[in-house]
């Protein structure tokens, strides 16, 4: 049997994170979604996760996610990751281009999951 | 009191036109209905006009803030009628979740729905300018309106940039307001950001 999938939401905001479970779980009732509040408990928990896909909040408390992404690539080089944030400025998208993540806007939205969960597949 | 030229003022509506914008369009992702906005207008008020602009009836307000700085410094509000807080998060969240644990997530999605708004706003403004604004986390507050602008620190004479915009939602009509607090020399850094835009905007 294949290892189910797992994707990690990283958020300090709870109804972020409840409403990426949620739309996730709807697109793919079979996968496993992981939680972490902060950059820090991502990184600590990300080697033991392997997670095909990491979606980061960028404004939370501690290092944030832009930071947490750099740390991210190292310890697990085979997870996607993407920012997913109210902060639209370009500097944080340019960032994201750098680093070679993806990046989405919020409000979370089922179809900003839909595009987010499709960079698996490509 | 700070005053703009005919054409700075102009010019910041237009660019708080196309930050409003994006917010509305954020809110409307939030509350999955049609949102409309109002053209904003803009006034400069000090702490207790604007205080009484937004309590005309002494109604308690749920206001979120965020500080920002970089281009200029500001600390930001995002106010609603504290009434409409549950509606607004039950609109977000959908029908599924039971009123108990709805109330006990208010407070951190009111959080999350300032922090998007306010970022919208705040992040066009930043790319028009062509600058970088960093925000910090955003903080929850139910109050006066006294309360609800003094509860970010900023000093009494600090001069309140009013954004009023009506939120009208097809179902549920919403009053939000959005303030911008700066003090005299961020306003400057504004104004500075202001005349640079305009400067380009002439081909200079």
């Amino acid at each position: 049997m294949p290892t189910p999938t797992t994707v990690l939401v990283v958020d300090d905001s709870r109804v972020s994170r409840l409403m990426a479970r949620q739309y996730i779980l709807a697109a793919h009732p079979d996968w496993i979604v992981e939680e972490a509040n902060t950059g820090e408990e991502a990184l600590q928990r990300a080697e033991a996760l392997a997670p095909a896909l990491v979606i980061l909040d960028v404004n939370m408390p501690g290092m944030g996610g832009v930071a947490a992404a750099e740390q991210l690539r190292v310890i697990c080089p085979q997870a996607r990751i993407t920012l997913l944030t109210a902060n639209v400025q370009s500097a944080i998208r340019n960032r994201a281009q750098e680093l070679g993540i993806g990046f989405a806007e919020k409000p979370i939205t089922e179809e900003r999951i839909a595009k987010v969960l499709a960079t698996l597949d490509a | 009191m700070f005053n703009l030229s005919e054409l700075q003022h102009d010019a910041l509506l237009e660019i708080f036109n196309i930050g409003v914008g994006h917010a509305a369009s954020a809110m409307s992702d939030i509350v999955k209905e049609e949102v409309t906005m109002s053209v904003p207008s803009i006034s400069f008020l000090n702490r207790a006009e604007a205080a009484s602009m937004l309590g005309q009836d002494g109604a308690r307000i749920c206001g979120i803030s965020q500080h920002f700085e970089g281009a200029f410094k500001t600390e930001a509000l995002l106010m609603f009628p504290e009434e409409k807080s549950l509606e607004i998060v039950r609109l977000m969240v959908g029908e599924a979740m039971p009123m108990a644990e709805l109330t006990e997530m208010e407070q951190e999605a009111m959080s999350e729905i300032g922090n998007i708004i306010l970022n919208s706003c705040i992040g066009t403004l930043a790319n028009i300018f062509g600058q970088q604004l960093s925000g910090s986390l955003p903080m929850y507050h139910v109050g006066s309106s006294e309360e609800i602008l003094t509860a970010s620190g900023s000093p009494a004479d600090a001069i309140v940039l009013m954004l009023h915009i009506d939120f009208i939602l097809e179902k549920h009509e919403i009053h939000g307001y959005v303030a911008f607090i700066l003090d005299m020399s961020a306003l400057h850094d504004l104004q500075d950001q202001v005349d640079r835009y305009l400067a380009k905007a002439m081909g200079g």
